[in-house]
């Protein structure tokens, strides 16, 4: 069977706001009905993702709601940042 | 002085609120209200989530006067709920609790209905109804848990209410239940509807299946109008939600009644309670639509209560589960 599989780098102004994307998006799991593999990296400022499947339908479907969460996290960033530069509270 | 900020978007209400320790300082909401004839999906829930939580929480802050940075703990709703739209909401408190170096609490929603309740209304050891959308229980206080006494076997009485006014195509906004409230006020006629009280539980899907069948024949012979079944259905159900809030209260041996939830600003619920509360020499609390309905105030008390007797919640919990039941949580700060 085959593998679908998408591998993006997703470069931030700072180190800190890859870090704080990175954090906030490893956080929730994909539900198990998507039997998908997903794996983020944090590189300084670049976050890398891949996302892949046997279901093309499936990886598609993470990777649209990879980006509506990823959108939704760099626009709180935009509105209420700049962060400070470390969490204390893991 | 502890400024906690509580971000609520288990269903269709998205909530942010801010309090001072017990003072509430800003109490925002925005709620997606669908065409009638139609509920509200998960999908389209969390996209409406999503496109307002940033101007919500912005007027939130701005109401209660104060910037993110003045806050002393970021509280979000874990569970239950449906699992997109609660996602957006513990995406936006883990970045801002990122942003500005906070601790991010994670609080189960009926445990914010319970806390905030009792704090509005001065109550002390209530029996709680707690009665919404999706969660139907009454509840008992003891040995620092929430105890069910009783809940629903099915679907949530706000649910059968929801899903009766689509049936009759009644407006959702400002909410369906709302809008029956109005119509049953005109209603004469009682149509004979199953009562399904078991022991200390109770059941709603056969009521609304039973309507179902019979609604396009008992308007069609015009035996009973739109009116008259939205009050049999109100009378019905919540005749059967008093019955199993009394025997709570018999075998907890309680004064009080406390009713939180979306359906416990329903007035003609409140009226019947009043009458049941007179009759044991009880006294019945309730709340208004801005505490009764989901709202972030809520998060932003249980979560306070939480945050100052357990600290915060580990980084990798601040997840949301769709399932959280109420008695899973261990209540630390009562005796």
């Amino acid at each position: 069977m085959s593998t679908f599989s998408v591998n993006l780098s997703i470069p931030f102004p700072s180190g800190r706001e890859a870090e704080i994307a990175y954090q906030v998006l490893r956080v929730d799991k994909e539900p198990s009905r998507a039997s998908i593999a997903k794996n983020l990296i944090l590189d300084n400022n670049l976050l890398q993702i891949s996302i892949s499947g046997t279901e093309a339908r499936k990886v598609r479907v993470a990777l649209t709601s990879f980006f509506d969460s990823l959108i939704l996290v760099t626009e709180t960033m935009q509105l209420f940042g700049p962060p400070v530069p470390t969490y204390n509270y893991y | 002085m502890t400024i906690a900020v509580g971000f609520e978007g288990s269903a269709n209400k998205l909530g942010v609120g801010i309090i001072r320790d017990q003072d509430v300082l800003s109490n925002v909401r925005h709620t997606y209200i669908t065409p009638p004839g139609e509920g509200f999906l998960p999908r389209e829930t969390a996209q409406h989530h999503r496109e307002c939580i940033l101007n919500v929480l912005q007027k939130a802050l701005d109401e209660a006067k104060i910037m993110l940075k003045d806050v002393d703990v970021i509280c979000y709703t874990k569970g239950p709920g449906m699992g997109a739209p609660l996602t957006v909401t513990a995406l936006v408190a883990r970045t801002v609790a990122q942003i500005y170096n906070k601790p991010i609490v994670a609080v189960n929603h009926c445990i914010g209905h319970i806390e905030m309740g009792r704090l509005i209304t001065r109550s002390v050891n209530p029996t709680v109804l707690y009665v919404s959308g999706g969660n139907t229980q009454v509840i008992a206080y003891s040995r620092q848990r929430y105890r069910i006494f009783g809940e629903t076997i099915d679907i949530a009485v706000g649910n059968c209410l929801d899903r009766f006014a689509r049936l009759l195509k009644l407006s959702n906004d400002p909410s369906p239940g709302y809008n029956i409230e109005q119509l049953a006020k005109k209603g004469i006629k009682l149509a004979p509807l199953p009562y399904v009280v078991k022991g200390m539980d109770v059941s709603f899907s056969g009521i609304l299946s039973y309507i179902e069948e019979h609604l396009s024949g008992w308007l069609d012979s015009k035996e009973f109008t739109p009116e008259d079944l939205c009050f049999s259905l109100q009378e019905t159900v919540f005749a059967m939600l008093i019955e199993i809030t009394e025997r709570a209260m018999a075998h907890a041996k309680s004064s009080e009644v406390l009713i939180v939830g979306g359906v416990g600003c329903n007035e003609k619920l409140q009226d019947m309670m009043k009458v049941m509360c007179k009759e044991r020499n009880a006294v019945l609390y309730a709340t208004d639509e801005r505490f009764c309905i989901d709202n972030g105030v809520m998060i932003a008390v249980a979560g306070l209560l939480q945050y100052k007797t357990q600290g915060h919640t580990s980084w990798a919990e601040t997840t949301c589960v769709q399932r959280y039941r109420t008695d899973d949580v261990h209540i630390s700060w009562r005796e």
